[in-house]
């Protein structure tokens, strides 16, 4: 019915994300105002932190790219109705097959070959570990949330073990990580912004080619129809089990990538918490961009914003950052509140226009 | 307690399912609304049962308009309904159902519920065990729990959407007698159907819908031809049994044995050959379900083999078997054919076959208006097919017959369609059946249909296959019999 | 109704909100000049950062017109995601001229920051980038020898321990830690051996690594649990090479249920502070004086890329002026053995002791130190293994 459709445009899903935001705010405040800092001081500080040069923005855009990244990979998942947790540990095993790659491959290689390759490598690193976790779903009937937790702390162990066994530091042994990658191998940036061009270009193509093949070819409508009714997958010649593992690989593919980013972009190393939680983080961001793979990298960009500016709190109000985890879980709640507010005032909208009154 | 629709309107966007309804139901009275597919029965029944918001119009009760924002306020003024396909918890039991929506506060005693249980089930001489899970039931029971639940909420007037439709011949006698018995005690009935034989012996009052508005109303005794006519622009004509040739085999079952629903399929012995068609008799749930369900490949026998042309089948996945050209419609429209969330179109593209990575959206549309056009589907290619009347979401999945399909295991395949659609639709498959050289295996509630549209009949009881008959040496009361398991 | 108080409280707060901004602005002092401390753990941590932090207040202190800019916990746990780099460039814009960075794990990025900005002056604590010449001209390395004050600690440690065993809460493994882990265990054998005259063979002296400066739920090994660990097996004394302060809390529990243990803390000056009937004093690291020279030298413009190697004064040890490290004796001491403790730190400072002179061998027998050879600063610097009679790892296999 167009009623259902005319409700579903951007600008409603805009209006819902606004309101969400506001209800955050006001919960927020309370919240800090409680805790005895200056709120209004402390938002101007995230923003501030956020926006006030380039290279904070710049560092914004590097906490957008995993993240977005990681969005991409779920929109796959959640699209087929796949709860992949486990985005987190394939984004650790890319940057461990990314790391490899900078690792094994000869210095005489061409360092623009070299980054190629690790990032081929990362994407297959997090496309397989993804896999693993599809293959206990599909074939080993295990709920693809424990599933994805138990490979994520098997790929936190991985990690470990290699920081702390064979790619120890020479005579170190800490968990502060490899040694760096050699300055060829870093990501070359902008001067200004610290952004790199190339991370920047993969991220908008993943955002592109997520949007394209969603909407536009066989894939994208299969995991649709799937995620929307298994049993009827058969009268359209689908198989849920191969299209779960597609979603899979995708979302192990993005996340891969994301992992690799962080290796040769932002930490030039392998460290234990090469992740920083953006697996986790993302599957936030896609819920609250209600699936949609155009608002996604907005409220990726808006998580960014979060966790970057919020590092301004305890440099300048010598309050604890963790308030933008805060915020960002009250974001969640207050999504679902909205919601169902939305529900309830359609439902009274639909209800007066029937009794003639406005 | 009556009920009055005063110029009740519902449109969605630019549809206009209600066009200004009015009529009146008595109290302890049982009120037929009768109409074609998409007249509209469903749409007014939701807005009666606040289920939907009306976009204009006017409910009195006992004189006084009355607002309800959801089902749960129409129950507490005393309106219940019960749908087409009952909404409740299958894994939960009867009486867990029955006390859902009926609980307050924290401390429940399953006992006093049990007893108000007993106490309807008695008076309603239904049979439901309290303790059975209610997926083990059959539709009719689940509607007797679902009136059962709708009366002790204290409904006075129940709606009841198609409830003759995929349940046994002795389940409507006693929902008849039911509804009888409440509305003797003073309760009114309203009653949904396009069966114009079960308006016929259980009404008081007839209400005709046709394109949204009230074309007729009769009081009895009925002129069932009149009512006919304002429900239809044209006669429809009754399909004939077409002579038929049997071929090769086509599909072959060896004692085979498939576990699944209610009663599984145990050692069943089948040829089917080239050309026929063939009707599965039983009461619902009986093993006709399995037994297409393991004629397409969707569930594996245990034992036994099948095989299609020739070939052992057995074991082999549903894609294998769609390769031999087998094509499976299921009767849970919206649960295992259809799927909620996506437009016609996207079911078009769905089943595109090019091997294209790209969804050729051009063709699909025009896949989509030709069989819009063609089977009469009242939506248009962006309609969500969950928004789709029971009866065009049937016309939808016909349409997804392919024309190379040789077999066709059809399940209920006009159910929700009113005679008119039904002769229409059983025309356009006995006519690809003979265009094509392919074989029907269909089942179907109503012996009638199977009578006359099946050139041989299986009947099905307890799992089994208790009688297998060419129509020709037949009869209903025999059938009838069989299907209560009296061979 | 919703909508309107909706609306008026979003309109109070964005208006509050740009308030409080302009105001903050106008505050802003332009003569100040600022230095940036980033610190690996909480600036609380009654520890390794604490000490840095009080040194940072005694630069606010002693040089006028300074003011600290400081951020704690940066390390991948508390702060993931945040890297250095991005910590300097933000201190940088809010007008940092000088950056402190306090841990060995924030090398790299410190000195990828310093080459980003070469007007900004660097000092990296505890690592070498000055000394192998990867330092740029704008950062230098400052590092207290703490060499002496955990012979200290050994010292007091086995002259209080009736049972002879001594555990060393390890860290990470690193040059710096087994340079520390072995002094102690030089303090706490010279003790034994030379003062006690005890049996050689009656000391166990062992070292068990955590693998990271503070507990990380998950990743390092608990502190806690090995300290519990190493009372569990007899030993009775436990020094601490962790910033943070497990092992008196544990000490002083283990106190509480009867047990006689002690336990020796790290890093600051006040560690002792709340567990008195544990602990046998601390050595620890006074930053202030080193900051204030380095300071000044970066305002007057010729801080050069050093790498500097505190020694304590050995005329005070605990002077707060002058002397980088310092050992803070704790009430647990006895009067008896802060007696010969003060005696030690006479023959320590007179170079009549010299702890790191031979013959010493490598924990797997290979020769440190011939007969009567003394150390070099760097042969100290770079360990590359345990001392032999050591108990504990070198490295990872």
């Amino acid at each position: 019915m167009t009623i259902i459709k005319e409700e579903n445009t951007t600008i409603s899903l805009l209006k819902d994300i606004s309101l969400t935001a506001l209800f955050v705010f006001i919960f927020t405040t309370l919240i800090i105002t409680i805790s005895g800092a200056p709120p209004f001081e402390a938002y101007e500080n995230i923003i501030r932190g956020a926006f006030g040069s380039y290279s904070k923005f710049g560092q914004v855009i590097k906490v957008w790219i995993p993240l977005t990244l990681c969005s991409c990979g779920l929109l796959y998942t959640f699209k087929i109705n796949l709860w992949n947790i486990g985005i987190e540990g394939q984004m650790i095993m890319g940057a461990v097959f990314g790391m490899a790659a900078f690792k094994y491959i000869p210095g005489t290689c061409p360092a623009a070959l070299t980054i190629l390759i690790a990032f081929i490598a990362g994407l297959t690193g997090g496309a397989i570990w993804a896999l693993f976790a599809g293959f206990l779903k599909t074939f080993g009937g295990v709920n693809e949330i424990f599933a994805g937790l138990g490979m994520n702390f098997v790929a936190q162990s991985i990690i470990l073990w290699l920081i702390f066994g064979p790619w120890k530091r020479e005579g170190i042994a800490s968990m502060s990580g490899t040694e760096q990658l050699s300055e060829p191998l870093w990501l070359s940036t902008f001067t200004k912004m610290r952004i790199s061009p190339t991370a920047i270009v993969l991220t908008v193509a993943s955002i592109l080619i997520t949007a394209f093949i969603l909407k536009y070819t066989k894939v994208g409508l299969g995991l649709k129809a799937i995620g929307s009714n298994m049993q009827s997958a058969f009268m359209y010649k689908l198989k849920p089990t191969s299209y779960m593992l597609l979603a899979m690989i995708f979302a192990g593919g993005f996340a891969g990538l994301a992992g690799t980013m962080q290796v040769t972009g932002v930490y030039h190393r392998l460290i234990p918490t090469i992740s920083s939680n953006y697996g986790y983080l993302a599957l936030f961001v896609v819920m609250l961009a209600n699936y949609n793979v155009w608002a996604a990298p907005l409220v990726a960009l808006f998580f960014a914003c979060l966790n970057v500016g919020s590092i301004q709190l305890p440099m300048v109000l010598q309050i604890d950052s963790s308030l933008s985890g805060v915020i960002q879980g009250a974001l969640v709640l207050a999504t679902l509140g909205v919601q169902s507010f939305k529900t309830m005032k359609k439902k009274r909208r639909e209800y007066n226009n029937s009794n003639g009154r406005v | 307690m009556w009920i009055e629709l005063k110029s009740i309107h519902k449109h969605y966007g630019n549809v206009r399912a209600n066009n200004g309804v009015s009529f009146k139901v008595n109290e302890g009275s049982i009120h037929a609304v009768i109409g074609e597919n998409g007249a509209g029965k469903s749409t007014l029944m939701k807005v009666l049962s606040g289920y939907t918001s009306r976009t204009s119009g006017e409910i009195l009760v006992d004189g006084e308009p009355v607002y309800f924002k959801s089902p749960e306020d129409a129950t507490k003024i005393g309106i219940g309904m019960l749908y087409q396909d009952p909404m409740d918890f299958p894994q939960l039991t009867v009486l867990e159902n029955f006390m859902l929506g009926q609980i307050k506060g924290f401390r429940n005693s399953e006992k006093k519920f049990k007893e108000k249980l007993k106490k309807y089930t008695d008076e309603l001489e239904f049979d439901l065990s309290p303790n059975a899970q209610l997926k083990t039931l059959t539709i009719g029971e689940r509607q007797q729990l679902e009136i059962i639940r709708l009366l002790s909420l204290g409904a006075k007037v129940i709606i009841l959407d198609e409830p003759t439709t995929g349940i046994s011949v002795e389940q409507k006698d006693k929902l008849f007698a039911a509804l009888k018995r409440l509305v003797k005690e003073g309760k009114s009935v309203i009653l949904v159907s396009h069966k114009i034989e079960d308006v016929e012996i259980l009404c008081d009052k007839i209400t005709v819908l046709k394109q949204g508005c009230v074309t007729g109303e009769m009081e009895k005794p009925f002129d069932l031809e009149k009512a006919l006519m304002m429900m239809f622009e044209t006669e429809s004509k009754t399909p004939v049994r077409s002579k038929i040739v049997p071929g090769k085999k086509h599909i072959e079952m060896k004692n085979v044995s498939v576990s699944g629903g209610r009663t599984g399929l145990h050692n069943c012995d089948v040829t089917v050959r080239r050309n026929e068609i063939i009707g599965l008799a039983g009461l619902e749930g009986s093993g006709q379900g399995v037994f297409l369900r393991c004629a397409t490949g969707l569930l594996k026998p245990y034992s036994g083999s099948v095989s299609l042309n020739g070939k052992n089948m057995t074991g082999k996945n549903i894609l294998s078997y769609q390769k031999e050209n087998t094509v499976f419609l299921p009767t849970n429209r919206l649960e295992e054919g259809l799927i909620p969330g996506l437009t016609i179109k996207e079911h078009y593209s769905l089943r595109q076959k090019s091997r294209s990575l790209f969804v050729d959206g051009a063709k699909a549309s025009s896949d989509s208006k030709e069989n819009i056009s063609k089977y009469n589907i009242k939506g248009d290619p962006r309609t969500l097919v969950e928004s789709l009347s029971g009866g065009n979401q049937q016309r939808l999945l016909l349409s997804f017959i392919p024309d190379d399909a040789e077999l066709l295991l059809l399940e209920n395949p006009t159910r929700g369609l009113d005679i008119g659609s039904a002769n229409w639709v059983w025309e356009l498959l006995q006519d690809f059946s003979k265009d094509n050289n392919s074989t029907i295996i269909f089942t179907s509630p109503e012996i009638d249909e199977i009578l006359m549209i099946a050139d041989r009949v299986l009947v099905f009881f307890d799992g089994k296959i208790i009688k297998d008959v060419k129509t020709d040496d037949t009869n209903l009361d025999e059938i009838g019999s069989a299907i209560a398991g009296k061979v | 109704m919703v909508k309107k108080l909706i609306v008026i409280l979003s309109i109070i707060s964005l208006m509050a909100a740009f308030g409080c901004g302009d105001k903050a602005e106008k505050k802003a002092n332009k003569d100040e000049y600022k230095f940036g401390l980033i610190m690996v753990g909480p600036h609380n941590d009654h520890g390794w950062s604490q000490a840095h932090y009080e040194g940072g207040e005694y630069v606010e202190k002693h040089i006028p017109g300074t003011k600290m800019i400081y951020i704690d916990k940066v390390n991948p746990a508390d702060r993931p995601g945040v890297t250095i780099p991005q910590i300097v460039d933000d201190m940088v814009e809010k007008g940092a001229k000088f950056i402190i960075a306090n841990s060995d794990d924030m090398s790299d990025g410190t000195l990828e920051a310093a080459k980003q900005h070469p007007d900004v002056s660097f000092i990296h604590i505890s690592g070498d980038h000055a000394l192998t010449g990867k330092a740029p001209k704008n950062l230098g390395n400052l590092m207290g020898k703490m060499e002496y004050g955990k012979m200290m600690a050994g010292y007091t440690a086995a002259l209080t321990s009736k049972t002879g065993k001594i555990g060393f809460l390890g860290p990470l493994l690193n040059d710096e830690t087994r340079r520390l882990a072995s002094a102690a265990y030089l303090g706490a054998k010279y003790a034994w051996e030379e003062v006690l005259k005890k049996d050689p063979k009656d000391l166990k002296f062992e070292v068990i690594w955590i693998g990271f400066w503070f507990n990380i739920p998950g990743v390092t090994a608990d502190p806690t649990q090995v300290t519990q660990n190493f009372y569990n097996k007899g030993c009775d004394v436990v020094i601490s090479g962790i910033d943070t302060t497990e092992a008196t809390i544990v000490a002083d529990q283990e106190r509480k249920k009867g047990k006689k243990v002690w336990a020796v803390p790290y890093d600051y000056k006040g560690a002792c502070k709340g567990t008195a009937s544990s602990c046998l004093g601390v050595p620890y690291f006074n930053w202030g004086p080193s900051y204030v020279k380095n300071i000044k030298a970066a305002m007057a413009g010729n801080l050069k890329s050093e790498w500097v190697w505190a020694g304590p004064d050995w005329k005070d040890i605990n002077n707060e002026d002058t002397s980088a490290v310092g050992f803070e004796a704790g009430a647990a001491l006895s009067a008896e053995n802060k007696k010969q403790l003060d005696q030690f730190i006479v023959e320590l400072g007179s170079g009549k002791l010299n702890l790191f002179k031979g013959p010493l061998n490598y924990q797997d027998g290979s020769v440190f130190l011939k007969k009567g050879e003394v150390a070099s600063d760097k042969q100290i610097w770079y360990m590359k293994q345990l001392l032999k009679g050591m108990i504990g790892q070198s490295s990872t296999k």
